[in-house]
């Protein structure tokens, strides 16, 4: 009998703890001062107060999540996305204590969460890799020395960076003589470590990535791709299946440099690895994910496989129970991101509580939220409210059910970006899939000046 | 306000306990041991692994924890080539001092040594030296006979063996319970040392948080180069005994590492990540001049 004590809050740990449910596993939930009337504090089958509202002092407090699994007696942790998820001590110090902990290696999470290692694996694995700095530059000289050697336009990265944080795009010397102190900065605020890569950037190209499962015995199959295009300042807001770019090869032949790099990373669980493809098909290593990731319903409709509890499955050393024959892609997925924020106050985050809700429903539609009537949304964390996935045979219909799912949707109490979701349903570009990285910043630009 | 969730939930777990089969749940998770280790200034925990690999460096406020001799050989030498001399000498109680015995006791069970000194034969990037380091932990370092003995024979070896001597002082002065006695160690070590001086060989003396009293009276000032580890209390007296002596005020931190270096009784002050660089180069460059000197 296992007993998971998950390491999140939010729609992803209602996610967690109904798969664990569905497995006849016991759930523990952990959560903030400002957390107690959550649902995944209602759902779970136990419920511990690891402190404050502030992450710091709860969901990222190493020390706190670790006395209540011990008090709570569980025997594994499962971290979800953000907060510690990537975090390779905390890993380390859940295995020491002899937990299971659910997700990769703690040598394969700190060999992934350095750049300049992931991506010397990458060329090993013949993956192509954008020209970039080998080693992160601290000082604006070097910097535009090896932009020179790349050639603008470049994208600074801070190191340790992620979640859309610390990164700039400089088209030529004076953009990177203003963003490289700010980007340098930004990288050191979060972790303390400073220094930037310096990597080429890809005008028009699309952010396409393969959803892996690896499990102890060595099978590794990939579930296909997701095309994360659709993003704000990096942020991911729409995902679907199949890329309205993607051909058999390509899938094909991405989805064995996926699986070539994971077995060199000797990947165990479910990962992520991400790609950027140009207009020629050509695409490019980015980063490998080593957890869950938000948008991973769209390659769970995609192919019938429930990650999560795969996932799960995996940590209890089960083996996968299918081969990469048995994985087909099917009609058509999409992913909407419906966050508490403000589109016409700079997408500012808002609070406060939902009065009234109704989620849609009817064939094909999903909704993976943690909303219910009368709970109130805290400040303090991400803004992410409900996913909305739809699957339909075919991309068309698809989006004219991601409409009227929309149409459907209340959510009364916080401003959400709902109806920008509406309206970029109904963008000409996006029903044709024919966007890049850079249409939804110029569509929501267009749509707010018009 | 009363959550209309939780009434739902007892009904949910009525019916779950009347219909699921649950199996038992025998697992209990361990936290080994000092897992983490409590900053003694900003009061985190530490993961006592990254503690260990910051050079014991709190890496939350950036203060440095006071080290065992043990971890500060290890941090300074090369991995197993520390080869101690003496470890069995220890003080005896000669003046009868109420509560000594059960002290030393006490700070042997606490410290796992035998004294406040640890001393031997080792390497630093391959370059052979004799190390000696004082353990604040075990009666505050205090310099008795015993270490002042230990200390003696340590530099005697260096002499016989030609080679460089470091030793890192943590100390808050003569151990005041072996009296005279103890007082006598700081002509010893410095008449040995005048040898060891004689024979034209190299002494780095690391002054560490805190070396006072008789250490820095003695042996810890007469290094050829004097290293201090950044923000150390160094001093002879403390400073309300000064103050009482002289009658004047005294200025804002005159006995740190840094106000010591500003005015010239030190030689460099170094950061603890640091130190075994400076000293491994300091160590090279003694060592070309010796051959340049002897070609």
């Amino acid at each position: 009998m296992h007993k998971v004590l998950i390491a999140n809050r939010g729609e992803i740990a209602v996610r967690i703890i109904r798969a664990c449910k569905e497995l006849g596993i016991q759930t523990v939930a952990v959560f903030s001062t400002a957390d107690s009337e959550q649902l995944h504090v209602k759902m779970a089958d136990e419920a511990i107060c690891i402190g404050k509202e502030s992450s710091r002092e709860s969901y990222m407090n190493i020390q706190r999540i670790l006395a209540a699994a011990t008090a709570c007696g569980a025997n594994a942790i499962h971290p979800g996305y953000g907060f510690l998820a990537e975090n390779s001590q905390f890993a380390a110090i859940v295995r020491e204590c002899h937990l299971i902990f659910i997700g990769p290696e703690t040598d394969t999470l700190h060999l992934l969460g350095n750049k300049t290692h992931a991506r010397l694996l990458a060329r090993k694995c013949h993956i192509p890799i954008l020209d970039g700095s080998a080693n992160p530059i601290r000082t604006l000289e070097e910097g535009l020395a090896q932009a020179r050697d790349i050639g603008y336009p470049i994208m600074l990265k801070a190191v340790n960076g992620g979640g859309g944080k610390g990164i700039a795009i400089c088209l030529d010397e004076d953009s990177l003589k203003e963003s490289f102190f700010r980007t340098l900065e930004e990288g050191s605020r979060n972790t303390g470590s400073a220094g930037v890569y310096i990597e080429k950037y890809i005008e028009s190209a699309r952010h396409i990535e393969i959803q892996i499962l690896a499990d102890k015995q060595g099978n590794i199959v990939h579930l296909g791709e997701r095309d994360c295009s659709l993003q704000r300042k990096n942020q991911k807001v729409i995902e679907e299946c199949p890329s309205p770019y993607m051909t058999e090869t390509l899938r094909h032949q991405m989805g064995l440099a996926a699986i070539r790099l994971a077995k060199a990373a000797e990947y165990i669980n479910a990962g992520t690895v991400e790609f950027l493809v140009d207009n020629n098909n050509k695409f490019f290593f980015i980063e490998m994910n080593p957890r869950i990731q938000v948008e991973h319903p769209v390659s769970e409709w995609a192919t019938g496989i429930d990650l999560v509890k795969q996932q799960l499955l995996i940590a209890f050393d089960n083996q996968l129970p299918f081969r990469q024959g048995d994985i087909h892609v099917k009609g058509h997925t999409i992913e909407c991101r419906v966050n508490a924020e403000n589109v016409f106050a700079d997408f500012q985050p808002s609070s406060g509580v939902i009065r009234h809700l109704v989620i849609p429903g009817g064939p094909g539609v999903r909704v993976d939220t943690q909303l219910y009537s009368g709970v109130t949304i805290p400040p303090f964390y991400d803004s992410l409210l409900a996913k909305i996935i739809v699957h339909a045979p075919t991309r068309k219909e698809a989006i004219r059910k991601m409409r009227v799912a929309l149409e459907g949707l209340v959510i009364d109490g916080v401003t959400t970006n709902q109806e920008l979701l509406y309206v970029m349903m109904h963008n000409p570009i996006f029903v044709k899939g024919t966007y890049d990285t850079n249409f939804l910043t110029r569509a929501i630009q267009e749509e707010l000046n018009g | 306000m009363d959550n209309f969730l939780d009434k739902h939930r007892s009904r949910v777990v009525y019916f779950q306990e009347k219909y699921r089969k649950r199996g038992k749940n025998n697992h209990k998770a361990e936290i080994p041991d000092q897992l983490f280790s409590k900053c003694p200034f900003c009061q985190e925990l530490i993961y006592t692994k990254t503690l260990i690999e910051q050079a014991f460096v709190c890496p939350e406020c950036g203060k440095y924890y006071p080290m065992s001799a043990r971890d500060r050989i290890d941090q300074l030498t090369d991995s197993d080539s520390f080869r101690e001399i003496d470890r069995t000498l220890t003080s005896v109680n000669p003046l009868d001092f109420p509560g000594y015995n059960e002290k030393l006791v006490q700070a042997q069970e606490e410290t796992g040594e035998r004294e406040a000194f640890i001393g031997g034969w080792a390497k630093i990037d391959n370059i052979p030296l004799c190390v000696g380091v004082m353990d604040s932990h075990f009666l505050m370092g205090s310099m008795g006979s015993a270490i002042g003995e230990k200390i003696a024979r340590l530099m005697e070896l260096s002499i016989k063996r030609k080679s460089p001597l470091l030793i890192v002082s943590s100390s808050g002065g003569a151990r005041m319970q072996e009296g005279i006695l103890s007082l006598m160690q700081m002509a010893k070590t410095v008449a040995l040392l005048t040898k060891h001086n004689e024979s034209g060989l190299l002494f780095i003396s690391l002054l560490t948080h805190p070396t006072t009293g008789g250490v820095s009276a003695s042996f810890a000032m007469l290094g050829d180069i004097i290293l201090a580890e950044k923000g150390a209390l160094i001093g002879f007296a403390g400073k309300r005994v000064i103050q009482q002596t002289i009658k004047e005020d005294l200025p804002d931190g005159f006995q740190t590492a840094e106000f010591l270096m500003d005015h010239g009784m030190i030689d460099m002050v170094i950061d603890r990540k640091n130190a075994r660089a400076v000293i491994s180069q300091l160590l090279k460059f003694h060592e070309q001049r010796k051959n340049h000197v002897s070609n």
